[in-house]
């Protein structure tokens, strides 16, 4: 088609169509920004997050456990209270905040959970076949029968809620996801020359698996991390949301949603501010996650 | 063909069982006694053992184990500790409630994500389509569906007064009708009993159907990418087809097939929204069935509710395996 509108508008269409080198190198630069932009952006959002759940104590306005009498269900900017107050006159600011803290310590718990557990396994599993990888795989098929918050709602269930059974109950959920990853990550890596050099000069396989599969893995598998968190933050805030969460007062963004949703008849900015948050939160690891997997790993790309 | 159904039905049994098993292991840590949680503190000793005998918690772990599995299979998960009912005839009574939000929000989901799926991946060149596209899917991935519930729920039920804030229509009776054939007798109540189910549908549909649609509109995006850069479409372009004939009859068709291997996925994606989005409209269902049972420690009715959740996933990633081997035969040769 391109080909077409060339020669029916000329040759002079034509020599244009072809870039100089310099216009050439200006398109690839130009192509590259674009992908920096949601980077930088995702990352951006990711970096007020981490500012505002370790600097908590310091950014937010009021302690997130603190009463004020006079402002029960005040809206936003009443008073010196910019998002209003709870149930318990406890402002909706402070609160939000130190929720971040719960979110992105499950969020990057969990997912570091899934990671140390499930990529040697991964790697294990795609490196030597066999009964060794039979178990796995089994054992990965049956946890993958269940999706992610059921999984994560029968293990919480079982723990009882906390934030360290949070994050074990989510890291164990996404494990078979990084399995698989890893695995079929080993398959295509142990095709390649070096690692029959590296076995040929006597490697054992544990040195081959961690010195030479892992390394060439590791991009790839840290780029879907960061999907994954996001994965675990809405996880997380769902759990928080059906009551199996951090347990009350400690403020997270599924609690307070869950608490302010008996107030939706006349208070919805409990409801709205801490949802927006967490959409906020998982939408920085998500564009931030998608633009890296699409910068340096463009075989992924579509998936 | 035949051996491939054969092989993949074997395959799933002992997913099952194992995931069965992982259901029954995960509710026997369950810190402290259930009967103890249920009864509380006040509880007489005699009451107690009594509870116990009756879940059967005085056994050895290996009975219980295969006691379990056996009555299980056959669909009995005993007696509700809350109603005193049997938990199958309490989850058959919910199920129908459930089928419905999945397949309405499914309908939603298909009928948004399809069509900007498709669109996005045409229109690829034309960076504003696409990154409004991708943006919107990216939103909508983002988006718990809880939050998203809770907002239609006060903008159209609180404000606008439009649809039911709770509660999930009289399916019960729609359902006695059509198996009593009294639905031709009495067809106007039949009409208001649907139209009371559809009522109270609506919102939780949408709910859950928009955040559904940013995983359809990716995976058909994906999908359509890469139909269309198969060779016979450069073929059916090079003998002069109109684009129109060619996305409609060639690509179109052609991307089904590998939509059709993330449906099991979908389904498990979408019964996981339901726990949620029930739970926000308090509707009736399994999903709000198990968040209840889970918080009043009625073990059977948690565990039978899980038990179904992952029989219904399985047995839908079955179906679709073995269509998928109907509609492209050379995966059964794989």
């Amino acid at each position: 088609m391109a080909l077409a509108d060339q020669t029916a508008s000329g040759g002079a269409a034509a020599r244009q169509a072809i870039p100089t080198e310099q216009e050439w190198l200006q398109g690839l630069r130009g192509r590259r920004l674009r992908k920096l932009i949601p980077i930088i952006l995702g990352l951006f959002m990711v970096l007020l997050m981490l500012l505002a759940a370790i600097f908590a104590p310091f950014v937010s306005p009021f302690s997130p456990s603190e009463q004020f009498a006079d402002y029960v269900l005040k809206g936003p900017l009443s008073g010196p209270h910019l998002l209003g107050t709870d149930e318990f006159g406890r402002d909706l600011l402070s609160r939000v905040i130190w929720g971040t803290r719960v979110s992105l310590q499950v969020g990057l718990g969990a997912v570091v959970v899934g990671f140390l557990v499930g990529v040697p396994l991964g790697i294990l599993a795609g490196f030597v076949s066999g009964w060794v990888e039979a178990i796995i795989l089994r054992l990965t098929d049956m946890l993958l029968a269940f999706p992610t918050l059921l999984l994560a709602l029968i293990i919480v269930t079982a723990l009882g809620g906390s934030l360290f059974n949070e994050i074990l109950a989510i890291g164990v959920a996404l494990t078979p996801n990084f399995i698989r990853l890893a695995r079929s990550l080993a398959l295509t890596i142990r095709e390649n020359d070096y690692i029959m050099a590296a076995r040929a000069i006597g490697s054992s396989p544990v040195r081959v698996m961690a010195r030479h599969v892992f390394p060439n893995a590791v991009s790839t598998l840290v780029v879907i991390a960061t999907l994954y968190i996001a994965n675990a933050i809405r996880t997380e805030a769902g759990l928080s949301f059906l009551g199996l969460g951090v347990p009350p007062p400690t403020p997270s963004w599924g609690n307070i949603l869950s608490e302010g949703r008996q107030f939706i008849q006349c208070c919805a900015w409990l409801t709205t501010f801490s949802g927006l948050a967490i959409m906020l939160a998982v939408l920085a690891f998500n564009i931030m996650g998608d633009a890296l997997r699409d910068l340096l790993d463009p075989r992924l790309r579509g998936e | 063909m035949v051996q491939y159904i054969i092989r993949r039905l074997l395959l799933a049994i002992p997913m099952l069982l194992g995931a069965m098993s992982i259901v029954f292991f995960a509710m026997r840590i369950l810190p402290g006694d259930p009967c103890m949680a249920m009864m509380g503190d006040e509880a007489t000793r005699e009451a107690l053992q009594d509870c116990v005998r009756n879940l059967g918690l005085d056994r050895p772990l290996v009975v219980q184990y295969v006691d379990y599995m056996w009555k299980s299979l056959q669909f009995d998960f005993g007696r509700s500790l809350m109603f005193r009912y049997s938990v199958a005839s309490y989850i058959l009574s919910m199920f129908p409630h459930t089928l419905i939000l999945v397949l309405s929000s499914t309908f939603v989901a298909l009928l948004v994500g399809l069509p900007t799926g498709i669109f996005s991946a045409l229109k690829r060149q034309n960076p504003l389509v696409d990154y409004s596209a991708r943006i919107v899917a990216l939103l909508g991935l983002s988006m718990p569906v809880f939050w998203f519930g809770i907002i239609l729920l006060i903008v159209f039920s609180l404000y606008l007064n439009l649809f039911p804030l709770i509660g999930g229509g009289d399916l019960t009776t729609v359902i006695e009708m059509i198996s009593d054939g009294e639905m031709f007798e009495y067809p106007q109540d039949f009409l208001a009993a649907i139209l009371d189910v559809l009522h109270h549908l609506v919102l939780p549909a949408l709910a859950l159907g928009f955040t559904l649609a940013a995983t359809v509109s990716r995976l058909s995006r994906s999908a359509m990418l890469e139909v269309i850069s198969q060779d016979y479409i450069r073929t059916a372009r090079a003998k002069g087809l109109a684009e129109r004939v060619v996305v409609y009859k060639h690509a179109l068709q052609n991307m089904m097939i590998p939509l059709l291997t993330i449906i099991g996925l979908f389904v498990a994606i979408a019964l996981t929204g339901t726990v949620l989005t029930e739970t926000v409209f308090t509707r009736p269902g399994l999903g709000k069935m198990l968040v209840d049972a889970i918080g009043a420690r009625d073990y059977p009715l948690a565990q039978g509710a899980i038990t179904v959740f992952t029989m219904t996933i399985i047995v839908v990633n079955l179906l679709v395996d073995v269509l998928y081997a109907v509609f492209d035969p050379r995966i059964a040769y794989k």
